[in-house]
């Protein structure tokens, strides 16, 4: 049998099913974290012999929905018959929150309500009669409190219980024309009444909601004029430096000890094979896998960090300090979610854009939220600080903050190119209330993570590593390459090696391969280069995660690349398109071809004339001149320029002659 | 005086006059929250750019375009 968990956004629909099935799926305390529908068997201990399928659905707040991720709620307890519903419902708000339920209470589907958030109440001395409210709705009332999972039992019984029989509704809408607004605004106002009603007799408070609290003085500050940014910006700062220079590093070097214990072993295994097997295995596959799994710990660190964030309700906050400025380059506070996300993972954050309303505004937020480097890229950034600059802390910080100015310049692009006009948008933002982070959540959180993050070093990355090896290792006739430089992989990426010698300055094949894997997974950038350079792959091996010992201009070295070279590489790395996965995601949000090559395009013209411009002004300001292949580079990024103005003339042109059009009308 | 939101007190509560966004959907969606004519509301302060209100037993923030559309008395 299929439950399906329905209720209102942040009332605990996620941390509920977290709870009966035992997955951790995304939680966070703030409306519109789940932007998809997920389903899993729930735990034995709670659902006995019965096979019972929890179905999680993002939160609404009525059967008719305002954006794409609420309908997906209303359409499944319509279309696909659950057996029972599980109504969570935020007994903090249970005004606003009954509205729904009634609707449930309509569809002749047996509903349990679960009153979550119990123990909020019970500390703000808000009471309410479970009993009485049973009665007045016709279906079980269960107090329950879904982040300790007290009152689960309970709700799974109740619902087991009900399985088969029906449910009678408290309150039946008239029959009303559905077509005629203002008889639906009607009977919408009826129903509220009735709920008003229930409420007035359940509840009873001691603290009304609309006289100010303590929390509302921590709002005054967290997004106060002045400070509400600089606050913002050093809770960023502090989670980046905490991750990657404070405490993620001194984990990293016990790890990566260990790691090349066992590779150590390994070789010693190998020892009288064949030396091209063993150079496979050794140095190819386990040696490009320690490379991405050795930055493990900063990325877990990070994931703790953000999960803390996610769970205290700040991010709220964050969308309303950032809304005026979004607002000027035609986003809003809503698109700052997919950004935050996206520091995590591009995928989840692009995925996230669907709460936001506006279409534009939507596809905008899913292209622009990739430029914010994401958990795979850290091993890219944290290999090139530590090779070229010394591990200086700057570099990552330096990569985040040109992600956002990027976000910005770019959302500036798309209004231009996608012809924006002015109007009206309106931005409203639920604000929950603020709680102390669970430790324990944002621990299983990173675990989880942390383990998607070994699984993918493990696979994809791992038998990419393999196949640059044997790539590497033999020429077109299947012969064992004379030099690495008749491989095969180095007639492959070749070509590519031309275009980036206005970025890097040298005609390398290696790097040119090394950002084509990063396609699949940014992660293989380090993977590639660890494979390809042989020397490199010995140093990132070293006893205590190398470049942290200054062995970084040894790797300079081997790469043969300058400082101003390897900073726009690694910058080319991060800005261009993001792994396949993610342009699927920007696929599966825009649902627009045009809009998806659109996206790609940016992404690569962005990367590149970053990379571009980073590299020449840098080496001009080294050197006294430009660096190589300057005018072939530079004609590039007139070509892109040419393109990007005549698609904003177009676009122009298509505004005037749409008012031109609603003029002739009018 | 035509009074919104936006030039609301703070802390005092206020019966919804009218609601006109100007886009239905955007009514319907303020509707489910309990922001219709008839019911209170209070602004519990306004921020740069935006103000907060309680709505039932909610807290939301909203833009001043968005304060501008919700008349009370």
């Amino acid at each position: 049998m299929r439950i399906a968990l329905a209720g209102n956004p942040n009332s605990g629909k996620t941390t509920m099913y977290n709870s009966l099935t035992g997955r951790s799926e995304k939680v966070g305390n703030w409306a519109g974290v789940t932007v998809d529908k997920k389903e899993h068997l729930i735990k034995k201990s709670l659902g006995g012999d019965t096979p019972i399928i929890a179905v999680d659905l993002p939160g609404a707040y009525s059967m008719s929905p305002f954006t794409a991720e609420e309908s997906i709620a209303s359409a499944y307890v319509k279309g696909e018959n659950p057996d029972a519903i599980i109504n969570i419902v935020d007994a903090t708000n249970l005004s606003r929150s009954l509205f729904f339920t009634t609707q449930l209470l309509e569809l002749g589907i047996p509903v349990v309500v679960a009153l979550n958030k119990a123990d909020i109440n019970s500390a703000k001395g808000t009471h309410i009669d479970a009993e009485l409210l049973s009665a007045a709705l016709g279906c079980p009332v269960i107090q329950t409190v879904s982040t300790t999972g007290a009152g689960l039992d309970k709700v799974i019984s109740a619902v087991v219980s009900l399985m088969g029989k029906g449910q009678k509704a408290p309150y039946v809408q008239d029959d009303i024309d559905l077509s005629h607004k203002a008889s639906v605004i009607e009977a919408d106002k009826k129903r509220f009444a009735f709920v008003n009603s229930i409420v007035e007799k359940a509840e009873s408070r001691k603290v009304l909601t609309k006289d100010r609290n303590f929390q509302d003085k921590i709002d005054d500050i967290l997004t106060s004029r002045w400070f509400g940014i600089p606050i913002f910006a050093a809770v960023m700062f502090l989670v980046f430096q905490i991750s990657q220079v404070w405490v993620g590093p001194y984990v990293a070097d016990t790890l990566v000890a260990w790691l090349e214990g066992f590779q150590g072993w390994a070789a010693g295994l190998m020892e009288g094979a064949d030396p091209f097997l063993s150079a496979l295995l050794i140095d190819g596959m386990i040696g490009g896998a320690i490379a991405v799994i050795g930055f493990l710990p900063l990325v877990m660190v990070m994931y703790f960090l953000i999960a803390l964030l996610e769970d205290s309700g700040y991010m709220a906050r964050v969308t309303v300090v950032l809304d005026p400025i979004f607002k000027k380059v035609g986003l809003s506070g809503k698109s700052v979610i997919p950004f935050v996300i996206a520091i995590g993972c591009a995928i989840p954050g692009v995925m996230a854009s669907r709460t936001i309303k506006n279409q534009r505004e939507r596809r905008a937020a899913a292209m622009l939220a990739p430029f914010m480097p994401c958990g795979a890229k850290i091993p890219v950034i944290a290999l090139f600080a530590g090779a070229f600059f010394d591990n200086a802390g700057w570099v990552s910080f330096v990569m985040y903050s040109l992600g956002i100015v990027l976000i910005f310049l770019g959302a500036l692009l798309v209004n231009r190119v996608a012809g924006h006009k002015v109007r009206k948008t309106f931005f409203i933002m639920e604000l929950p209330e603020y709680k102390a982070p669970s430790l324990w959540r944002a621990f299983k959180s990173m675990c989880s993570r942390g383990w998607a993050y070994v699984v993918k070093a493990a696979t994809i990355i791992l038998l990419c590593n393999t196949a640059v090896q044997i790539m590497q290792a033999f020429d077109w006739g299947f012969r064992l390459a004379e030099s690495a430089d008749s491989s095969i992989l180095a007639s492959l990426a070749g070509p590519f090696a031309y275009l980036l010698v206005p970025i890097v300055g040298v005609l390398s094949w290696q790097l040119a391969a090394a950002a084509i894997t990063g396609f699949i997974a940014k992660e293989n950038v380090v993977g590639t280069l660890a494979v390809c350079f042989a020397g490199l792959n010995n140093l990132i091996d070293t006893e205590e995660l190398a470049m942290l010992e200054g062995t970084g201009t040894e790797i300079a070295g081997v790469m043969a690349i300058t400082k101003a070279a390897a900073l726009a590489y690694l910058m080319f790395n991060l800005y261009t398109p993001p792994c396949f996965a993610a342009i699927g995601a920007m696929n599966s949000e825009m649902k627009s071809s045009r809009w998806l090559w659109g996206g790609i395009g940016l992404q690569f013209g962005v990367g590149y004339t970053v990379a571009f411009m980073v590299y020449q002004a840098g080496t001009f300001i080294a050197t006294g001149s430009v660096g190589a292949g300057f005018l072939p580079g530079l004609m590039a990024i007139l070509a892109i320029t040419a393109a990007v103005l005549y698609f904003i003339r177009k676009a122009d042109r298509g505004i005037k002659s749409e008012y031109a059009l609603s003029g002739a009308a009018a | 005086m035509h009074m919104t939101l936006l030039n609301a007190h703070e802390g005092i509560e206020y019966r919804i006059r009218a609601v006109d966004t100007g886009d239905e959907e955007m009514d319907s969606f303020l509707f489910s929250l309990g922001c219709y004519p008839g019911e209170p509301i209070t602004v519990v302060s306004h921020l740069k750019g935006s103000c907060v209100v309680s709505i039932k037993d909610g807290r939301y923030t909203i833009d001043r375009a968005l304060a501008d559309t919700v008349a009370v008395a």
